[in-house]
């Protein structure tokens, strides 16, 4: 049996017996059974020491009932971890930083408390999933899109906790930076409302965020200091069209002024996710090539521009899409052409689809644009899917996603440190000169590593792991940080933001001590340790 | 409707129609409320009884998940069996247990290739009080 820290088992059971008077018995899960879907199904430490899983879970129906947990979880000092759908796969799933926690899983609380078409917003409980905001968009016919990531079956509401991504329009993709509003249950059980929403009366919660005075909002993403019963997002109006295009750069160097253009047009709002990639990368099956791209100090632009000229291939593209009327959707990429046509010798375009929206299942396979696309569709026109999973290999993965600045020098710098990096570990080669940057943040680039675990191949996930904290260290020392980690990873993640003696977390530390004088919401989550667990910060 | 004994005698013929056979009560229909059949595999499949309910996936459980399950995972009651990929099954009982539903049997028919994921037979069925129907 697994208890909560510094409990008994016969003090664990009044808890328990508490949670279930307060609850219902129906709705608190302690056998080993029941407890399964709260472990992280993606775990690289699955069955060992260090896998961190709940001793319970309790799903409250409504806020009384969340006051009801943080109260009686304060009475007896028992860490609780809320998620909302706990789909948060690659970063820890629903499982907590404390072993021994309590899962507080809100996913009954499931209204959608407003939808408005004519001001474009929702108001969600956590337990609304991306699917069930865009089933009642669908049935109630109305003209907003929601901004998902993929696959889908998360909430908004967690997923912006986490400060997760999307698809569509740059303001829409961030979606911590999309949401307007919250209500939280705090570590004593009293409820607050953030901007708007803690002027009795007011009607415009989910469209100015700020209210009055300081905004804390931002305080409970990838945070702990309450749990989150209501978040306002504000949502796109569907758009009229969709066109799509493709262009492409001879040379190696040209990634830099492309680059810089695409920043023009999409801190413009004239176009939606760009999605770059480099051609060449398909070469990477060649030995010869293998080797020239992942080579101990990175390539020469010649060497690389001479494979692509051998080969006939442009050695960088970007597809970009344009969203809005027929009319300024096809000026938007015609003016993106002109514009980098115009400034980079070399570079091709090539119009892709131009399609009314809504897309029939069929234009949501992306299957017709007459060169190949990387474009996730389904996610570009707001459409939650679970496709994506057709990619998940073993038993999963774990993620590290650093930050980088919008700039191709940037690019080339990341390709090159995180390669030689990583070199000594056996992983396929998430990081070469071919690697193209995401553009799912508005304003930031990420690249990707994220190798797969074995459940059962426990010096597999030692390797894993070993990398994962390479990757960290060697990024944060060129100044890139993980933007989102697994519990596993967050103390590490954490200890890189240390500017100043670590003033950021000593903030927030003092922060959570004053709030959460027991350390009960989430211990640990971000980094963030209350004084009681404190000790538990992992040594990096 | 099939019953336990009438699936007895066709479980001789079929994988999937003995570990259905067997995952039942004894007194319980035997026949599920509907299969996922995994099109990935058409060429390992067994026939299934014709009037069966059988949906059919390419991998991807998006549609028939979202136009077919959910609804019906809502309400209590509803038996699925299926053979597909462990991808798939791994996305399905994700979701199933969001709506107090479990699998409550599984066996891997295949091991997975560099092509294909691991074929699996299993049943997902209402466990919690909140969908348990009443024959369950």
């Amino acid at each position: 049996m697994i208890l909560p820290p510094d409990l008994s088992e016969s003090q664990f059971q009044q808890v328990l017996q508490a949670f279930r008077q307060a609850l219902g018995a129906d709705w608190v899960f302690s056998s080993a059974e029941d407890l399964g879907p709260y472990r992280d199904s993606f775990s690289s430490v699955w069955d060992q020491d260090e896998e961190r899983r709940a001793s319970a879970a309790v799903a409250p129906a409504d806020v009384e009932q969340v006051q009801q947990v943080v109260k009686i979880a304060a009475r007896f000092g028992v860490p609780l971890h809320p998620i909302s759908t706990g789909k948060n796969f690659g970063y820890g799933g629903p499982s907590p930083n404390v072993h021994g926690s309590v899962v507080v899983d809100l996913k009954r609380m499931n209204r959608i408390l407003a939808l408005d078409e004519h001001r474009h917003f929702a108001l969600v409980e956590p337990g609304v999933s991306y699917f069930d905001l865009f089933r009642e968009i669908q049935q109630r016919g109305l003209k907003v899109w929601i901004d998902c990531p993929d696959p889908g079956w998360g909430s908004p509401l967690g997923n912006a906790l986490e400060r997760g991504i999307g698809y569509t329009m740059g303001h829409f993709r961030d979606h911590i930076g999309a949401s307007c509003g919250l209500e939280a249950v705090l570590p004593d059980g009293e409820l607050m409302r953030t901007g708007m929403g803690a002027l009795p009366g007011s009607q415009s919660w989910q469209e100015y965020a700020y209210g009055f005075g300081p905004d804390p909002a931002g305080l409970f993403a990838q945070g702990n200091f309450g749990i989150v019963t209501k978040m306002g997002f504000r949502l796109m109006p569907q758009p009229e069209h969709y066109t799509t295009g493709l262009i492409t750069v001879a040379n190696r160097q040209d990634f830099i002024p492309l680059v810089e253009h695409v920043n023009y047009l999409s801190d413009s709002f004239l176009c939606g996710e760009a999605v770059f990639a480099s051609p060449l990368a398909a070469l990477l099956k060649q030995p010869d090539f293998y080797r020239l791209a992942t080579q101990k100090g990175g390539p020469s632009d010649q060497a690389m521009n001479r494979v692509a000229r051998d080969n006939q291939l442009p050695s960088w593209q970007v597809e970009l899409q344009f969203y809005g009327p027929k009319a300024t959707a096809e000026a938007n990429w015609r003016y993106a052409k002109d514009r980098i046509l115009s400034a980079i010798p070399g570079a091709k375009a090539i119009d892709g689809e131009s399609l009314p929206i809504p897309l029939t299942d069929q234009q949501l396979q992306n299957t017709a644009q007459p060169y190949a696309s990387h474009i996730r569709r389904h996610g570009a026109m707001g459409v939650p899917s679970l496709g994506i999973w057709k990619i998940v290999r073993d038993d999963g993965h774990v993620g590290f996603f650093p930050i980088l600045p919008r700039s191709g020098e940037a690019v080339f710098e990341m390709q090159r440190v995180m390669c030689d990096g990583l070199r000594e570990f056996p992983l396929p080669p998430f990081f070469s000169a071919v690697t193209a940057p995401l553009y799912w943040h508005t304003f930031a680039f990420q690249m990707v590593f994220a190798p797969s675990v074995k459940r059962h191949d426990s010096a597999h996930n030692e390797m894993v792991n070993r990398a994962m904290g390479r990757a960290i260290e060697v990024a944060a020392a060129h100044g890139w940080g993980d933007y989102r980690a697994a519990p596993l990873y967050q103390d590490q993640v954490s200890q890189t933001y240390g500017f100043g003696d670590h003033a950021l977390r000593r903030f927030h530390e003092q922060l959570k001590d004053a709030i959460d004088p027991k350390g009960i919401i989430a211990p640990g989550r971000g980094g963030v340790w209350p004084k009681r667990f404190r000790g538990l910060r992992r040594a990096t | 409707m099939i019953h336990r004994r009438d699936l007895l005698k066709l479980a001789a013929a079929t994988p999937l129609l003995s570990w259905a056979a067997s995952s039942v009560s004894s007194d319980a229909p035997a026949q599920p409320d509907a299969v996922i059949v995994d099109q990935r595999f058409r060429d390992q499949l067994p026939s299934l009884p014709n009037h069966w309910r059988q949906y059919d996936i390419h991998g991807d459980v998006t549609l028939v998940w979202y136009e077919k399950l959910d609804p019906s995972w809502r309400r209590p009651g509803f038996e699925l069996v299926g053979i597909t990929g462990a991808d798939a099954l791994f996305v399905l009982e994700q979701l199933a247990w969001d709506r107090g539903r479990r699998v409550v049997a599984r066996s891997t028919l295949r091991e997975a290739t560099p092509y294909l994921p691991a074929l699996v037979q299993w049943t997902i069925a209402p466990v919690h009080p909140s969908v348990r129907s009443k024959i369950t």
